[in-house]
């Protein structure tokens, strides 16, 4: 709704004020299409000129070949793992290595003129990843937003050389294993599976990051059981099991809820996955039989 | 009917225009209003003194005087016993959700059943299948939703009791039940999920909160012990406050064997949430053994390592160190310090931690007389680090209280 409104506003700026009147400056949307995945919110950016796009590909041809290179190097080889040993810890997101601040994205509710929390993701003195910011629930009150105040991370979407695609395959695994160590803020974690089609560009499955704050370092082992899926930040009626195989990013984000403006701050030391197998449950939550024309109506 | 009346009386109690304003805020809205003031006036003379026109809503809550809940739960039963059409009941709930905040009820389950209350039984059950399908009343039914939704925010869990109202206001088909029983589904999980429980709502009063905190952070070692110390306790304290310390049996060892020659830093202000409150703290710290954590590397075998495997038809090898008995690694040594005690203050000043670290002293702690410790008022990102080691953005470096706070730390050295 929220951007069939914000669509009607931008029309309404184009329009000279006579016309504004007279003609009802709400865009119609007769489907749920979504044009883009951004749903109304994409920045359009200035293109480069040409000679400095194609410079820019060129530079990018010798990355994408080198990229490609090693994975048919490991198509031939064909070495995968297939024993996942319980209890051990295979590192991710690990924030040690270098250039590892690239792969991240922050986002904020500042970025599209809707509220002004400020974060930045940087490297802490131990040599972490340090979230840190101020989340601030106040906006400009112009009937649209309601609710603002949130800060976001989230890494960019896996994929193959040559700019294609691709998700993460952690099938094998059951457990997300964090060292972080936080200031007593709960985080949301955020696993997303953007799918196919414009209904599953959105599907987020989240789980909560209880921090316990002071300065020691804390590991947080979370079953893959546990998450749940929502769409556009709204938990959805049709549950399922993670589908691990199609994770395509992962982030955290943390909100200004209840009164929890002012500064926050998250270490992140390492994200990484582990097969317990001691974690029989595949799916946290009952699935009840609901009544028909109910369910996510 | 009495306890209505008391509050009406407490209401308006401001003399001259009681009355006045009685009239005014029992009838709800001025079109209504209007007519019953002067009967005689007619459309037409309204809309010649178009200056003079009243907002058409009035909103009884920003009038009242005193924000209490029985106030509050006077001025719905007011609105419910007014008439029995009951005109403009979404926008009073709008307008009772918007202000329940100045009445500090917005937590308070029988307040939102109250609103509920106001909605008229059976009146909005869709009664064919169209009416069902088309959200039957959609500004009340919207309404309603828009309330339970405050109430999510807010975390307050509905009971039975509101299904049997929504029922009977919306039918079994009402989208606000469908909203009703998905709150039902998932708040009694989430609700208590932190492993770090906390009273709700949380104390408003310091030392509780920073009590709190400590025994958050102190969670890592089971064996830790929270103390209360009052600086009055020391003789030349300047500041009469409390200090809670937290510091385990293990960190007291360790500051045991803490070198003599190595200094100490208390360093801080850092934050730490509790729900929406926040806490500044300090610790003690202490530089890593490195020497230590590298001999524990030391001892970890590389399991994948294949090139000298153990035989044992040809005879035990000799025990290697990682074999022996050694030292344990605390959870207090991090990799980037060893913690050694946690404190939050009542002032969090210099001279606060200078007494927690006479009073750490005085109980059971007194090597801690004998190591240099010194004061690092950091921060956790490297520029703003740079920023308060600045002298000119840390006062109390350069003021006459710092030179005697400093003071005994070089006597300790």
């Amino acid at each position: 709704m929220n951007n069939l409104l914000r669509q009607g506003q931008r029309l309404a700026c184009w329009l000279p004020a006579a016309a504004q009147q007279q003609i009802h400056t709400t865009a119609v949307q007769r489907t749920f299409w979504e044009r883009e995945k951004k749903s109304g919110y994409k920045t359009k950016l200035p293109e480069p000129s040409k000679k400095q796009l194609i410079m820019d590909g060129l530079k990018d041809l010798k990355e994408e070949i080198k990229l490609w290179r090693k994975e048919v190097k490991e198509q031939f080889e064909s070495d995968p793992i297939l024993v996942f040993r319980p209890g051990e810890t295979d590192v991710v997101f690990d924030f040690k290595a270098p250039n590892v601040l690239d792969n991240w994205t922050v986002t904020t509710d500042a970025d599209h003129g809707e509220g002004k929390s400020t974060a930045s993701l940087e490297l802490s003195s131990a040599g972490a990843g340090l979230f840190h910011g101020e989340v601030n629930s106040d906006h400009t009150k112009d009937g649209i937003i309601k609710r603002t105040g949130y800060a976001n991370i989230r890494t960019k979407r896996v994929r193959k050389s040559f700019k294609r695609e691709s998700t993460y395959d952690w099938t094998q695994y059951n457990m997300l294993i964090m060292k972080v160590r936080g200031d007593g803020r709960s985080y949301l974690i955020n696993l997303h599976t953007e799918g196919y089609f414009d209904l599953m560009w959105n599907d987020i499955y989240h789980y909560v990051l209880y921090t316990r704050g002071g300065p020691h370092w804390q590991i947080a082992k979370i079953p893959f059981s546990k998450f749940f899926m929502s769409s556009k930040g709204r938990v959805q009626d049709r549950q399922s099991a993670i589908p691990l195989n199609r994770v395509t990013h992962f982030g955290f984000s943390v909100a200004a809820k209840k009164g929890m403006d002012g500064p926050f701050g998250l270490e992140i030391d390492y994200v990484g996955l582990q097969y317990d197998p001691s974690h029989r449950e595949e799916f946290a939550y009952e699935m009840y039989q609901t009544p028909k024309y109910i369910v996510a109506t | 009917m009495l306890r209505r009346a008391q509050c009406l009386l407490r209401l308006h109690s401001h003399g001259r225009q009681s009355v006045a304003t009685l009239t005014r805020h029992r009838s709800y809205s001025t079109d209504e209003a209007t007519p019953k003031q002067n009967p005689s006036a007619n459309p037409n003379q309204r809309a010649q003194k178009p200056a003079r026109n009243l907002p058409a809503v009035r909103n009884p809550f920003a009038a009242a005087q005193d924000r209490t809940k029985d106030t509050y739960l006077t001025m719905v039963e007011i609105f419910q016993e007014r008439d029995v059409h009951r005109r403009n009941h979404v926008e009073f709930i709008y307008a009772a959700l918007k202000n329940m905040a100045d009445f500090g009820v917005e937590r308070d389950l029988e307040v939102y059943k109250a609103l509920i209350n106001v909605m008229p039984k059976g009146k909005f059950i869709p009664t064919n299948l169209f009416q069902a399908e088309f959200m039957h009343y959609p500004k009340q039914q919207q309404c309603i939703i828009d309330l339970l939704e405050q109430m999510e925010d807010f975390g307050v869990m509905p009971d039975y009791e509101m299904e049997a109202m929504l029922l009977n206001v919306f039918g079994r088909q009402g989208h606000p039940l469908r909203k009703y029983w998905r709150m039902m589904y998932w708040m009694p999980k989430f609700k208590n999920l932190s492993p770090w429980p906390l009273p709700d709502p949380v104390p408003d009063d310091t030392l509780e909160i920073a009590k709190l905190a400590v025994e958050r952070m102190c969670t890592v070692d089971l064996r830790s012990k929270v103390t209360v110390f009052q600086t009055s306790d020391l003789k030349d304290a300047i500041d009469d406050t409390w200090i809670v310390s937290g510091m385990s049996a293990e960190q007291e060892k360790l500051l045991r064997e803490h070198s003599r020659q190595k200094a100490l830093y208390i360093e801080g202000p850092f934050h730490i949430w509790l729900r929406n409150r926040r806490i500044n703290y300090f610790t003690l710290r202490a530089d890593p053994d490195t020497q230590f954590l590298a001999q524990l590397d030391e001892r970890q075998l590389d399991d994948d390592d294949v090139s000298n495997i153990e035989v044992p038809f040809l005879g035990r090898a000799p025990p290697r160190r990682h074999n022996q008995l050694g030292k344990l690694r605390s959870v207090h040594q991090q990799d980037d310090g060893t913690i050694l005690a946690i404190c939050a203050t009542g002032t969090s000043t210099k001279d606060s931690l200078l007494s927690w670290i006479r009073l750490l002293e005085a109980n059971g702690n007194s090597s801690i007389g004998e190591v240099p410790v010194l004061f690092r008022f950091t921060s956790t990102v490297p520029a703003k680090a740079e920023e308060i080691e600045g002298p000119a953005s840390v006062p109390a470096t350069s003021n006459a209280r710092s030179s005697k706070d400093e003071s005994p730390s070089s006597r300790r050295e």
